[in-house]
């Protein structure tokens, strides 16, 4: 946040001195985000004990939290990812979550150059991101977004197999996921590949024991307690069960990707009819 | 002012350094596998580092110039010749309009980098002129070059007086530091490293490694002993990065290089320094490698090291541009 630095420097009736600026930062910058979306906040404290921090390469660290896909342990991620916006340093330069581990990119050579005293740019980004977590006034924002919604035209190849495997009918597969709402965890694998969860254990299925060579783009899947969507065509484990109209990533827009780690979703069956009218792929 | 593609290379992209800032939309950096040639052949072309280079593999093309042009080849030694004269590398050369560019033979190296006075002219995507193939954006419309392709270079910011020598080169003992002893390659322990059993971490250092056939821009299969580890090796997806060494689960290692996927499953073991990707970028399948490890400081100071050549290069190639042309 540029904006709550300048602000800060620029603001006579503010005291500001290292043990608070941090702090005042962090105030400024949930200000600015209300001021800007209008939308419901939640303020929480990180907690600050079960992380692990280590170097992923010389120019990327990993902050890694319990090992498993949980929402609570995604929140963490998102919270610290979060705080990194609201606080970065000289030399940050982008952050990617994980299920359950959130990893900080930066310019070794740039944070070498502004802090020469430094004894490796790698401890310098470390410390910077235990103070995030562990100093008082320990908060992160979060945005209670709306709920996005995602047409689904429920035709997957693998409907039948998933449901003979539950002995579940097609329609109650279908009910049941489209029931729940879901957490986007991460976006890997492909451009705007959302990683969501988790699925009811009704209708949770491991992957095809092979993959198709051909996924087509928009296919929405099953993998264990995952589902997801393919943005493109490709190669692909997942079970099939439908196919979205909308263009979860599109290289013209200004945000090319519609789904980020933190939001939520809930899919909606649509009829082929509606599928077609709408398919923008 | 353009050049026009007389016969399709295989893989010739549009690269700079890359784009940042859009890994958490699973988008990675992607840029020029040799970061280090790139920018030197832009510094002697009279550019700076951030302006589109031509990524050549063998067979390359067969590219008619149309226009004159300052052009310099950096990275792979692909035998390229103007008009059958032979161009050597890492030096400016003016060609003439007309002239035909051509790679004979593959000599050393992997890949060549051709950068021109003023710039290759393509599509901006996200900051960077990389070209991102599965998305078709950036470069030349998203794609590999073909035959009867035009690309067109920037009118030249120096206009030509007088002596129309360029004699000035980067010194062999330059490039040397970067991609000397060329089959050691340094990284530095990675996240799951702890995961491999006794034998297994020292045999990634004792053993040779070959860069198999299934190597391309996403990564390099390796071909040697295979590692095992301790524990089970399934994972939850995280976060990689380009030098990421991943342990598959036949045992086997994958090193992933420019265009990697931003997050993977398999575990993490080492990272192959950001100083040692140019060099193992001009790794030829067949080639093997060894493995170094060192300290994440070392790393830094690498890093560090390279970019001071670079810089030294870039101060260089302006000050001669100086002398010989009129701004």
């Amino acid at each position: 946040m540029y904006g709550a630095s300048w602000a800060l420097q620029m603001s006579p009736k503010i005291k500001i001195n290292e043990s608070n600026k941090r702090y005042l930062q962090r105030i400024l910058f949930i200000f600015i985000t209300y001021q800007s979306s209008f939308k419901q906040l939640k303020i929480r404290f990180i907690p600050s004990n079960d992380h692990t921090i280590s170097a992923l390469s010389e120019t990327a660290l990993l902050v890694s939290f319990d090992p498993v896909i949980d929402e609570a342990v995604n929140e963490k991620v998102i919270a610290l990812q979060q705080a990194f916006v609201a606080d970065f340093f000289t030399g940050f330069i982008e952050t990617v979550p994980g299920y359950s581990s959130l990893a900080v990119f930066y310019d070794a050579v740039a944070i070498r150059k502004y802090h020469p005293a430094v004894s490796s740019a790698f401890d310098f980004v470390k410390k910077h991101t235990e103070q995030l977590i562990h100093i008082p006034g320990d908060i992160a924002v979060k945005n209670e977004e709306a709920i996005i919604n995602v047409p689904v035209y429920y035709n997957g190849d693998d409907l039948d197999e998933i449901a003979g495997r539950h002995n579940i009918s097609v329609a109650e597969l279908i009910r049941i996921h489209t029931e729940k709402t879901y957490r986007v965890f991460m976006i890997g694998f492909q451009p705007g590949f959302a990683y969501m969860g988790k699925l009811d254990e009704r209708i949770a299925t491991p992957r095809r024991s092979s993959p198709r060579t051909l996924v087509p783009a928009g296919s929405v899947g099953i993998a264990g307690f995952q589902t997801g969507i393919y943005p493109f065509a490709s190669p692909g484990g997942w079970q099939l069960v439908g196919q979205t109209p909308l263009k979860i990533f599109d290289r013209e827009r200004s945000s090319p990707c519609l789904l980020k780690a933190g939001d939520h979703i809930k899919f909606n069956s649509i009829s082929k009819e509606e599928f077609e009218q709408s398919n923008e792929y | 002012m353009s050049i026009k593609i007389v016969k399709q290379g295989v893989l010739t992209t549009l690269q700079d350094g890359g784009r940042n800032g859009f890994r958490s939309m699973g988008i990675g950096a992607g840029g020029a596998m040799d970061i280090f040639a790139m920018a030197v052949s832009n510094f002697l072309a009279g550019n700076y580092e951030a302006a589109a280079v031509l990524e050549i593999n063998f067979p390359g093309p067969e590219i008619l110039f149309q226009q004159n042009a300052i052009i310099c080849l950096a990275g792979a030694d692909l035998s390229a010749s103007a008009n059958n004269d032979p161009l050597p590398l890492w030096r400016p050369f003016f060609v003439k309009k007309d002239s035909v560019l051509q790679f004979k033979k593959p000599v050393h190296g992997a890949r060549t980098y051709l950068a021109v006075q003023g710039g290759w002219q393509s599509e901006k995507w996200l900051g960077s002129y990389s070209t991102h193939l599965q998305v078709s954006a950036g470069g030349h419309l998203g794609r590999a070059l073909q035959k009867d392709d035009v690309i067109f270079f920037k009118e030249e910011n120096f206009s030509l007086t007088g002596d129309k020598t360029l004699n000035w080169h980067i010194p062999y003992k330059e490039t040397e530091k970067i991609y000397q002893p060329a089959n050691s390659i340094r990284c530095i322990k990675s996240i799951e490293w702890n995961l491999l059993d006794e034998a297994s971490k020292q045999n990634f250092e004792k053993n040779e490694f070959e860069i198999t056939n299934q190597s391309d821009r996403m990564g390099y299969r390796l071909n040697g002993s295979s590692l095992l580890s301790d524990r089970s090796t399934d994972l939850i997806s995280s976060a990689v990065d380009a030098g990421t060494i991943q342990l598959l689960p036949d045992g086997n290692l994958i090193v992933l290089m420019a265009d990697h996927q931003t997050t993977g499953g398999y575990p993490r073991i080492a990272s192959v320094i950001k100083a040692d990707l140019p060099k193992l970028s001009q790794v030829r399948p067949g080639q093997k490698i060894n493995f170094k490890a060192i300290t994440v400081t070392e790393a830094e100071d690498a890093l560090i090291s390279m970019e001071q050549v670079l810089t030294e290069i870039k101060a260089g190639c302006r000050l001669n541009f100086e002398k010989y042309f009129q701004p």
